[in-house]
């Protein structure tokens, strides 16, 4: 349905043995993990050509140096293989410590602006291409020293170069976090003009967006987002995935207004629109390469808006009583290959049935419960907590929907989840039971009939006094009366 | 994983049932009946999560695995072909390339947004517009005396101001941009002096070529106020018009409008080659149909 244009996975293409690969590609993790701790987490991104080599330096430290320098002092006099030594430039510059080097010279950056906006236009281009590579660069010296590029590469944000604009908005885009100071000069040098006018012409290239939005700076963005969030034919999932991440940053920030603000702008009807026919596919067994990389971002959307979203405005935001049905389709079948996505699927499930009627009963229309009832026991490493608040989120509603519960069998489960070692799993599943046992009179009986009186007698004797509490009360005032 | 929430659902002490009716916003507190000595404190939630909660780690990772892996299919650089593949079909643009795509970004670069007065190739439309009413429009220089006509060239600050170096001084206060802005260049009298030099010239000369030495000082080989014979329409150039014009080009047959001379003989039609003074193609382009096709980029 939906291809991953344009952008693939590099991997295994390496050429390096695959247990290589795999213990590089385990550490990478553990970086990001570390970083994302650290409140550090922010990929820069390279645009490379297809048939090159991964970006990693292929060539000596010491020799690319010295190319860069040569390359340097032939660039400023000008001679006439001009493109042939910027291109050699911009290769060279992969290397970081030719990055620093080439930095060091006072006159680097006076040089690439005059071949950024010289008249060979293949020269802009490898310009430009240099100033990426330094953009990228591991050092935190180096980017900072194509500051005096800015203006530039916002001017030529409106130009019509398609890949030309590309590594500007990329190279903008890697430029951006850098620090507080340089956001308030692309501020003034007007950034957010610049790059609502060239969205208008890239619509499919969100690179400096995600700068732009984790960076908190102002913007009018929303519509614009929304607009590009569907994904087209054309341009596959790419630009629909990197649209839907700087939507979760926006609606992800604490402030209440924002959240409004989207939702005037439609972003939950769209948002959970998409969800559903992303459900649909998945639930046919079709989906695609890629897929979860944006319902990840498309959930958290829906997860947080709906937090901010009136009850009474719930239905007429949604529109859509299949979204329900989608949440669950997707919850099962990335339960065991993405454990993380069925997680935040539950989340969102338990966000639509807090304080709604019409969708805990959709739920039990759809006959959707036993799913989640089902999947219950299975904790594999999730806290299943959610999926239970889901259905503790039901109970709550009517008793009516306590005895469909019961019904489709939610007692035999809890007493599969008060085994559990999560205190946290067993208090609310007390507190679960507690709604169960209220509801109906018979459910007492029926619950000491599975044998359940024992767990809960168990339970007393619990260190944690919460547990012990509601143990207590329900022996007390409901099983044993 | 839910803890802080939970937490406080705790701390919050025994609470009821809550019709379904308002929002809970993770900071509200809520008011409750409390029943004697029940300690069942579930109450429906909604859950709002910032970003960084670590119940999205997993995606945010698998997000920047994804980034980090990230590369977009381009052309690959292929040797330079002794054929070319693509040509510049600005006429008298002398440049040949191997793929679509440097072709493509060489026009966009190039031949967009010139201005037909002096041949200035600018890099966006906007900037056009500017330049072509700060230096070519006589109503805007008469205006300019006594009203801030000079915009801001940053686009959305709106500011107007009295001269260029005005507006210059703003671009490098305000907006920080740096004293040698090349896309900001002051008008002097030094330019019109040296266009006089040149001639307009004919066809077969191909040396009159547009060349440039940086994006703002291209020097074409023409005046373009030498009066054309009968040729008094002015060409607003768009760059439907770029590609029109340069379409008709290619079809020789097509007369250039306004200067076709008539021959007095049918059977032998005469075609006037001569491009109107106030058609340009952009930098190094000849006011001809001919012009030597080389490799030069």
């Amino acid at each position: 349905m939906w291809r991953l244009n344009k952008v693939r996975h590099k991997a295994g293409r390496h050429g390096d043995s695959s247990e290589q690969f795999r213990s590089k590609r385990r550490e990478q993790e553990n970086a990001l993990r570390q970083a994302r701790r650290d409140r550090q987490l922010v990929s820069k991104r390279l645009l490379l050509n297809d048939d090159e080599e991964h970006p990693e330096v292929t060539m000596e430290t010491n020799s690319a140096g010295q190319d860069v320098v040569s390359l340097f002092l032939k660039l400023q006099h000008s001679g006439p293989e001009k493109e042939a030594d910027l291109k050699a430039l911009s290769k060279a510059l992969r290397d970081p410590s030719a990055q620093l080097t080439f930095i060091k010279y006072g006159k680097s950056m006076h040089l690439l602006v005059g071949l950024l906006t010289g008249s060979n236009a293949q020269c802009r281009l490898q310009a430009v291409q240099c100033l990426h590579e330094l953009s990228h660069s591991p050092h935190a010296t180096v980017a900072p020293a194509c500051l005096p590029v800015t203006p530039y590469l916002l001017t030529y944000l409106s130009g019509q170069s398609t890949r030309f604009t590309e590594l500007c908005l990329y190279t903008l885009g890697n430029l951006c976090p850098d620090s507080d100071v340089v956001t308030e000069k692309l501020l003034a040098q007007g950034i957010i003009p610049a790059l609502t006018s060239c969205l208008e012409n890239q619509r499919h290239n969100l690179a400096l967006v995600e700068a732009v939005v984790l960076k908190q700076l102002p913007s009018d963005l929303p519509s614009l987002l929304l607009s590009v969030l569907t994904p087209d034919p054309q341009f596959g999932l790419a630009p629909a995935i990197e649209c839907a991440w700087c939507l979760h940053y926006l609606t992800s920030r604490q402030s209440a207004v924002d959240g409004r603000v989207l939702l005037c702008h439609g972003a939950l009807l769209q948002c959970s629109s998409l969800l559903v026919s992303i459900g649909g596919v998945v639930a046919d067994g079709k989906k695609e390469e890629g897929m979860e990389l944006l319902i990840c971002p498309l959930l958290r959307c829906v997860g947080n808006l709906l937090s901010s979203c009136p009850v009474d405005d719930l239905i007429a935001q949604v529109d859509d009583v299949r979204l329900p049905a989608a949440l669950c389709a997707l919850l099962q079948a990335y339960l065991h290959t993405q454990p993380a996505l069925a997680r935040e699927t539950a989340w969102v499930l338990n966000n639509l049935t807090a304080h709604s009627i019409e969708f805990c009963s959709a739920l039990l229309t759809l006959n959707l419960v036993p799913g989640l009832i089902q999947l219950l026991p299975f904790s594999q490493g999730i806290n299943t907590m959610v999926k239970l608040r889901v259905l503790a989120n039901i109970a709550h509603k009517k008793k009516e929907f306590c005895v469909q519960l019961i019904q489709l069998g939610l007692l035999s489960a809890l007493c599969a989840t008060l085994k559990m070692a999560d205190p946290e799993m067993v208090t609310l599943s007390l507190d679960v039971l507690f709604m169960l046992v209220t509801s109906c009179p018979q459910v007492a009986e029926e619950f000491v009939k599975q044998g359940g009186l024992s767990l809960i007698e168990a339970i007393q004797y619990n260190s944690e006094g919460e547990m012990r509490r509601r143990a207590a009360y329900l022996l007390e005032h409901k099983l044993l009366s | 994983m839910l803890q802080p929430e939970l937490d406080r659902l705790r701390t919050e002490g025994d609470v009821l049932v809550r019709s379904c009716g308002d929002v809970c916003p993770t900071s509200e507190t809520e008011q409750s009946e409390v029943e004697e000595g029940n300690p069942f404190s579930f109450s429906p939630r909604l859950i709002h999560l910032h970003k960084d909660h670590e119940l999205f780690e997993d995606g945010d990772i698998q997000r920047h695995m994804y980034l980090q892996d990230l590369y977009i299919f381009a052309e690959d650089d292929k040797p330079s072909l002794s054929v070319s593949e693509f040509a510049c079909h600005i006429s008298g643009c002398t440049t040949v390339f191997s793929t679509l795509q440097e072709y493509e970004h060489h026009y966009n670069s190039l031949h967009r947004n010139v201005c037909c007065s002096c041949h200035r190739s600018l890099p966006t439309a906007r900037l056009l517009d500017i330049h072509i009413q700060e230096w070519h429009d006589s109503l805007f220089t008469i205006l300019a005396e006594k009203q801030d006509m000079y915009q801001c060239l940053v686009e959305g600050c709106g500011q107007r101001f009295r001269t260029s170096k005005h507006r210059k001084d703003h671009l490098i206060k305000i907006h920080k941009y740096p004293q040698d802005f090349k896309f900001d260049k002051i008008k002097t009298d030094r330019r019109e002096k040296k266009r006089q030099q040149h001639k307009d010239t004919d066809m077969e000369v191909v040396d009159d070529v547009c060349v440039s030495e940086g994006v703002c000082e291209d020097m074409c080989g023409v005046l373009s106020d030498q009066p054309e014979q009968g040729e008094s329409m002015e060409m607003h150039m768009t760059d439907e018009d770029t590609t029109g014009m340069a379409a008709n080009i290619e079809d020789p047959s097509l007369a250039v409008h306004g200067t076709t001379s008539t021959s007095t003989d049918p059977l032998k039609p005469r075609y006037s080659y001569r491009v109107p003074a106030n058609i340009c193609f952009g930098q190094a382009s000849v006011r001809g149909f001919r012009g030597r096709r080389g490799k030069r980029k």
